[in-house]
């Protein structure tokens, strides 16, 4: 199964809620910053991603999803 | 990684050059947000009809945020502007996002009323415990016992207790936490006809910083989960925010359209 992580940094405000609540532990918080001088997630092992979808969940800010189908997704 | 190229599943609902938007990091209102928007897409509704209303305050900042039929109204005719509304057109979804200034302050009356005649309408309210315009005043919804600078308390209101015996339909309460269980809430919120209020309790993270409040966002999110505790059906008498040692979440009330009631 190969999931896409797709992530807006733009958007990103660093809380790191996607980080805690991933169970495979897909992503970390790197360290480099985005416009605002927030710390953006990063994919570490994006093999491992189960498509929970629990990081889009919880994002507030609609940064991070994930998606098996990539040419389904769009407006 | 690719970013940017592709849209979010939400976007189609979201008013893109509205973000970054400006709630906090680890706030509840975006989670609600987002909730609301799968519980639309999942519901199946017409995007031509649905309306959502809210008032001032970072509440009303999602009228700005989602691109569908959306209006921020003043403070304290939120809710009378949502029943005028549903009342020109019956087959429109009316969704009123509400905070306290809206509410308990200047809006408690309208809410009373939309319940008992039973408005076809589906309040979320989002409870952060402030009103910021008292940041050293007491009001409403205070938590228990902080003072004021003058060292006077009021005890907090008990919402879906207020929301039930003013003949509230549908009654659940959830945390920021609990995403999911809210967007089956708001469903079946959508879905019921009668007056639904939903309860989404996220204590606002900056002006609850003087009192020794978690700041930071994924303790605020772990405080949550260790302080809450789902008692579906639980009576709406027991489930004040002050006489309980963990916050008491879940769907309380649902009952059918009650017979006689005149309908709006």
């Amino acid at each position: 199964m190969k999931v896409e992580i797709y992530i807006i940094k733009e958007r990103c405000k660093g809380c790191g809620i996607c980080v805690e609540v991933c169970q495979a532990k897909v992503l970390e918080l790197s360290e480099e910053l985005n416009s605002q001088g927030f710390r953006t997630p990063n994919v570490k092992n994006p093999e491992e991603c189960l498509n929970c979808g629990m990081c889009e969940m919880f994002c507030s800010d609609f940064a991070i999803w994930v998606s098996i189908e990539t040419e389904k997704v769009g407006v | 990684m690719k970013s940017i190229e592709r849209y979010h599943p939400a976007d189609s609902f979201l008013n893109t050059d509205s973000f970054p938007s400006v709630w906090c990091p680890g706030c509840g209102i975006g989670t609600a947000v987002y909730a609301f928007i799968e519980s639309v897409r999942e519901a199946n509704i017409d995007l031509d009809k649905i309306a959502v209303i809210s008032g001032i305050g970072c509440t009303g900042k999602i009228a700005e945020c989602l691109k569908l039929n959306t209006y921020s109204v003043t403070d304290g005719s939120v809710v009378d502007y949502a029943v005028q509304l549903k009342e020109k057109d019956k087959d429109l979804t009316v969704a009123v996002f509400l905070n306290n200034a809206d509410f308990l302050l200047s809006g408690a009356k309208d809410f009373i009323d939309a319940g008992k005649k039973g408005a076809d309408l589906i309040v979320i309210y989002v409870n952060n415990f402030i009103c910021a315009i008292s940041e050293n005043k007491i009001f409403p919804i205070s938590p228990f016992m902080r003072m004021s600078i003058d060292n006077e308390f009021e005890l907090p209101y008990n919402i879906p207790y207020l929301a039930k015996s003013c003949g509230a339909n549908y009654v659940a309460r959830w945390t920021p936490i609990h995403a999911g269980w809210m967007k089956y809430s708001i469903i079946e919120g959508i879905l019921k006809k009668g007056f639904s209020v939903i309860e989404v309790v996220s204590p606002c993270l900056l002006y609850n910083a003087n009192n020794g409040s978690i700041q930071d966002a994924v303790d605020r999110m772990r405080f949550y989960n260790d302080n809450s505790e789902i008692k579906v059906g639980e009576p709406a008498e027991n489930l004040d925010l002050r006489s309980q040692n963990k916050v008491i979440i879940g769907k309380f009330v649902d009952s059918e359209e009650k017979e006689g009631r005149v309908q709006r």
